[in-house]
């Protein structure tokens, strides 16, 4: 069998496609049939149905799963399990979903006809995703033409209420502010915006995967790490343009491709947060680097018990990040005021790693300062520097910085010796 | 050591023999007193206090009038020379506003950077005397990110220039939701700035404006200030869109002002060529400079003002040192700039050598001497760059160096015509089709428009459908949408036609390479072409390679005797004829013509004796601007074409001057192109047109004005002393031909056309 059969044999196993069918929800159109409304035919088909206020309308579909549907790595029913592990956590962390039903999560992505954050920037397309009962549900807002914004804002923010746990991925600094600008130019005429909150996986995809990833795309997060796998997609970029065919040709069949492409994005947000909160919370597999990066998350909260387990677990199992680790570990140790581990840490690390002087340096700190013994203290600050010298720079500043400093310590503690003998 | 001359006894040295035989003209300006009534009573008391504070007990009675047009809700336009205290026009309305209303905004527009730093610490330094809680900020590309959302949400004053307001605030408007909501004034500062395609673009930019104000719910005063013009009230008017009450009473003092015409000694008496304007202007600074009296030099390009810096910088290197006299142009960075301002207001900088960068308000305290070397194109602007000596009420001296251009040597010889005639209006065509539809692309994006929407006075309707095609808009219903991915702010520059700078790369030292510069792509094509000597900082770089597409100049640092000059061919194609007049000898028109400009040779140009020793090629691409045009047709009888050739430039000559002095424009904004066989008649043609896409309107008004124009050019050569034709008539040809024979006679032929025909 040549490679490449075998290859397209094997594809299924590789990554899991998602060509399953969602259940077919029968749109509910308006008793009253409008006349105005372009299309009615095709959108009733495509199981989306018009919503009117006053003069105007906007396009809302419903699309439902089964729970049990795998997505990528997972089924959607494995976020109730994510977010039933939140609730065991007592620390601090940008995705702990304490105290939230799984159901009170919205996964919410946008469609814009372009990049820039301005005033002629429009969101055409609302979508989110929802645990419910015994369904996935897909929400989407479509906007059949500028201009009726006020119907589709009016709709949203009468339906959607609660924006307080939102999932989005680079919601922060682009979804939201977006909706934010096009709420101001309609506000006169739609309901306020509630209180938002958040949940960016962007933020969590850069700290875990930024170095392992060429980019921390959610398309290329989907595929590289949740074995998510379009098949017929149309990319993000190429939304604007239908849209304008659309506005200019009045076809709606050109959406059919970004109605799906936003369908899946809002979908693979719950798998994304399923596996990143499987990541940080320990209930999944996770690589070394993954853990490692976990651990750094969480230190970076101050969040030290959290770190110092996940530290424990690299150096434990790991083969990958022990330098790192250990160094990190005595680093927290020696915060938590159990210097003496960390004293520990740092003759192991001095003993397996020749080419790092900071161990050197802090035991000698720890010599000077702690058990003043300035001798033990000069004679790792001697092998500080011998270790530096030892190592190649890249740029100059830096390296007269460290020297100054190595011969600084060096110079004051056989001052000391002097002093003191 | 000889003993330092104060100013007076520097001026008793211009009146010795030897220099004062070259001052043609030493005209005294008395010193005027002060016309003050006291601070008015409706004034808030913190900001009379505050005023107090600082030592101001009245006010002039032009900034009176400023206080109650503005409580009249009364836009106005203050007139005020330099030095007479314009800022209390704007700040004292605005602060009274603020005072009684802490929610109230203002937004202050400066034509650059630098002045609205130089206004925030003003303000702000009253702010603090008036203890209350007034917030004013800069807004502009430097300012951090966490400062700019304080800046949208919290500023009482915002302070900005007509870029950031057209790139970063307008079309971001929702972020600035309680600015739009609450603005009582805007404030333009330095309106005489505002004019040709910088005036056209800020115009639109304003309607844009004051569209976004009407959306919200505000309608502000405008404040505009400028100094001297003929038109202030009009182009105000044009600017804002509002209707205007002028303000020009000013009452400030001011002191003695010597203002001196010094005309070079003729060199070459048969071709009238007088001494350079550059070597006179360099050894009078140094009489200033050697006695320590804190000169301005003002140059008319950025070449001649590091020529002439290199000059200066070598005179006093062994007394005060190389950084004590300092270039200032708008190549230079930021930074570099205003370490510049700060050295001459200190007094560490004793010299300064600028092109009209620093005809604006930027505060650099008080100058004692102003040398111009050459007349600088404009009345308005030389009374603009003599107003940096003696700001502060002192005696001061300002010499004007004339060059042999014919329009240096009008002026010079008919001192009446600068000091009797009003200065020059400044003009501006903000419905210019080019800048017209990219204002409205952004005013589109900004907001929807609807049908019959005006866009300031403008019907806009075809352009709005226009957009629909080029797919840009989308008209649904009765609106038009925006419906582009793009951001069009980003897409248009407010000051110039070519949109992207070339960056000048400093490769001398390979591990520090630097970029010291930055140049439109037009200019780059004269002074940044292969093997160019570029100056800056009076340091000398040759260019090794200029990457047009990339838009990177890369130099390095050389030590030659000479500088380079390059020529740049045009040719004119004829697209439509909109207005004509003929009769059998000849025709005048005016319409659409497409230019085609390519750089082709340069020549090196040596220091001092300023001879020609060596040429080179310049292989760059053609650059093609499609603008409005009026030409001149001759029907040749009986010249040979060298004679015709040789009668043709020494018109083009004479015109290149005289036409920007009737239609008042700067010189660079029309340009002069004679041709043996024009394109589309095959006929002796001279073609004048605007240096703009679409032009603005300049090449229109020599049309309708041919006459007088010809008149003019007539006049001044038959009035020049020279026999053949000189640089400042004519121009100087190779022997043989007299060109001033020629042209004089091509003048008559064409003078008295027949009556006129509006082909449309």
């Amino acid at each position: 069998m040549s490679i490449q059969n075998k290859l397209k044999r094997l594809k299924k196993h590789m990554a899991n496609p998602v060509s399953a069918p969602p259940i077919q929800t029968k749109a509910q159109p308006d008793t009253q049939k409008n006349p105005k409304i372009d299309h009615a035919e095709y959108w009733e088909k495509f199981g989306a149905s018009p919503y009117f206020f006053e003069d105007d309308y906007c396009i809302i579909r419903k699309v439902q799963y089964p729970i049990d549907q795998v997505w990528g790595r997972y089924q959607f029913s494995d976020v109730k399990n994510a977010v039933a592990q939140w609730q065991e956590v007592n620390a601090h962390h940008p995705l702990n979903a304490k105290g939230l039903d799984v159901s009170e999560l919205l996964f919410f992505d946008t469609e814009t006809t372009g990049l820039s954050g301005g005033a002629g920037n429009t969101i055409f397309m609302l979508g989110m995703s929802q645990i419910k009962e015994d369904h996935v549900l897909v929400h989407q807002f479509f906007l059949p033409g500028p201009g009726s914004e006020v119907a589709l804002y009016h709709y949203f923010l009468n339906h959607v209420k609660e924006l307080r746990n939102l999932v989005t991925y680079n919601g922060k600094s682009f979804d939201w502010p977006q909706v934010k600008t096009r709420h101001t130019l309609i506000r006169d005429y739609v309901p306020s915006l509630p209180e938002f909150g958040h949940f960016d996986l962007l933020h969590g995809a850069r700290r875990l995967w930024k170095e392992t990833l060429p980019a921390v795309k959610l398309s290329v997060v989907e595929k590289e790490i949740l074995g998510v796998n379009r098949i017929h997609d149309t990319p993000g970029f190429l939304a604007p343009m239908l849209y304008f065919q659309y506005c200019n040709e009045g076809d709606p069949s050109l959406l059919e491709g970004v109605f799906r492409h936003n369908e899946w994005d809002v979908l693979s947000l719950i798998t994304l947060f399923t596996h990143m909160s499987g990541v940080v919370t320990g209930n999944c597999f996770r690589t070394e680097k993954e853990t490692y990066e976990a651990a750094r998350w969480f230190e970076s909260l101050n969040e030290i018990e959290w770190a110092t387990a996940l530290y424990n677990e690299v150096l434990q199992t790991g083969t990958s990040h022990p330098f790192q680790s250990k160094k990190s570990l005595a680093a927290l140790y020696k915060k938590q005021n159990k210097i003496e581990i960390s004293v520990r840490y740092w003759h192991e690390l001095l003993r397996e790693n020749e080419m790092d002087e900071e161990p050197a340096v802090e035991l000698s700190k720890y010599y000077e300062h702690v058990q003043k013994d300035y001798v033990k203290a000069l004679h790792f600050a001697v092998s500080a520097y011998n270790v530096w010298k030892g190592k190649k720079r890249l740029t100059k500043r830096k390296e007269d910085q460290e020297k100054r400093a190595l011969a600084k310590r060096i110079e004051r503690l056989e001052q000391r010796i002097i002093q003191y003998s | 050591m000889f003993r330092k001359k104060s100013i007076q006894q520097v001026m008793d040295v211009l009146r010795e023999p030897e220099i004062s035989k070259q001052i043609v003209h030493w005209k005294t300006i008395e010193p005027r007193e002060a016309v003050s009534v006291p601070i008015p009573d409706s004034l808030h008391s913190n900001i009379q206090s505050a005023l107090q504070k600082r030592g101001i007990s009245s006010l002039y009675i032009h900034q009176l009038s400023a206080y109650e047009a503005a409580l009249r809700k009364e836009s106005f336009v203050a007139v005020t020379p330099t030095a007479s205290g314009k800022t209390l026009c704007y700040n004292l309305p605005v602060l009274q506003e603020v005072a009684n209303n802490p929610e109230s905004r203002a937004l202050y527009l400066f034509p650059t950077k630098a002045l609205a730093q130089d206004q925030k610490s003003e303000i702000n330094e009253l702010i603090d005397e008036m203890g209350l809680n007034i917030k004013s900020y800069t807004y502009d590309g430097d300012t951090p990110a966490n400062i700019r959302q304080v800046v949208r949400k919290a500023g009482n004053i915002v302070m900005t220039n007509p870029d950031m307001l057209h790139a970063a605030v307008l079309p971001h408007h929702t972020k600035w939701v309680s600015l739009f909501e609450n603005l009582k004034y805007v404030v333009v500062d330095e309106l005489h700035t505002y004019r040709g395609v910088f005036g056209s673009h800020v115009a639109n930019v304003i309607r844009r404006l004051k569209r976004i104000c009407k959306f919200y719910g505000s309608n502000p005063i405008f404040i505009c200030t400028s100094a001297t013009i003929a038109n202030p009230k009009e182009l105000a008017e044009q600017l804002t869109g509002n209707p205007m009450t002028l303000i020009n009473n000013n009452g400030a003092p001011a002191g003695r002002k010597h203002f001196l015409f010094y005309n070079p000694p003729v060199v070459n008496k048969p071709l009238n060529v007088r001494r350079s304007a550059t070597l006179e202007a360099r050894n009078l600074a140094k009489l200033f400079l050697e006695n320590h009296i804190q000169t301005i030099v003002f140059a008319r390009s950025r070449v001649r003002v590091e020529i002439l810096l290199t000059y200066l910088q070598e005179l006093v290197k062994k007394e005060f040192g190389v950084k004590s006299i300092q270039g200032y142009r708008g190549g230079y960075l930021p930074k570099q700039r205003r370490a510049i301002e700060k050295g001459l207001r200190n007094g560490e900088v004793m010299g300064v050598v600028s092109t009209n960068a620093l005809e604006l308000g930027v505060d650099i305290g008080q100058l004692h001497a102003c040398i111009l070397t050459g007349y600088p194109g404009s009345i308005a602007s030389a009374w603009q760059q003599a107003g940096r000596a003696g700001r502060r009420q002192d005696e001061s001296v300002v010499i004007m160096v004339a060059s042999s251009s014919p329009l240096d040597q009008y002026v010079i010889q008919n001192p009446d015509y600068f000091f009797e005639r009003s200065p020059e209006s400044a003009r501006m065509n903000p419905d210019n089709l080019i800048i017209l539809v990219d204002h409205l692309k952004c005013a589109a994006y900004e907001l929807p428009f609807q049908e019959n929407d005006t866009f300031g006075n403008q019907k806009v309707q075809d352009v709005l459908e226009f957009l629909v095609d080029e797919q840009v808009l989308h008209k649904r219903g009765k609106h038009f949408y925006w419906m582009n991915d793009s951001f069009p702010a980003h897409n248009i520059s407010l000051r110039s036609a070519s949109q992207e700078n070339v960056v000048i790369i400093d490769q001398t030292n390979v591990a520090d390479v630097k970029v010291i510069g930055e140049m439109d792509r037009f200019s780059s094509m004269t002074l940044l072409h292969e093997e160019a000597i570029y100056l800056h900082q009076g340091i000398q770089y040759q260019v090794e390679k200029l990457d047009y597409e990339e838009k990177k100049a890369f130099v390095r640092e050389v030590d030659v005797d000479y500088f380079t000059d390059a020529n740049l061919a045009v040719s004119l194609n004829v697209l439509e004829v909109d207005k004509e007049t003929k009769n059998e000898q000849n025709a005048k028109a005016y319409g659409d013509v497409m230019v085609v400009a390519k750089a082709t040779i340069f020549k090196k140009i040596k220091f001092e004796t300023h001879d020609n020793i060596g040429s080179g090629p310049i292989h760059l691409p053609e650059e093609e601007l499609h603008t409005s045009a009026t030409w001149l047709t001759f029907q040749n009888e009986d010249l040979s074409e060298e004679k015709l050739e040789a009668g043709l430039l020494g018109i083009a000559h004479v015109l290149r001057h005289v036409a920007p002095l009737f239609v008042m424009c700067d010189a660079n904004d029309l340009h002069v192109v004679p041709q043996v066989k024009a394109v589309h008649n095959q006929l002796p043609t001279i073609f004048i047109y605007d240096r703009y896409p679409g032009g603005i309107g300049l090449s229109e008004k020599v049309y309708g004005s041919w006459d007088t124009v010809l008149d003019q050019a007539l006049t001044m050569i038959k009035r020049c002393p020279c026999e053949n034709g000189c640089p400042s008539c004519t121009g100087t040809l190779e022997e043989g031909n007299n060109s001033k024979e020629l042209a004089v006679k091509l003048i008559s032929q064409i003078k008295g056309a027949a009556h006129h025909v509006d082909s449309k």
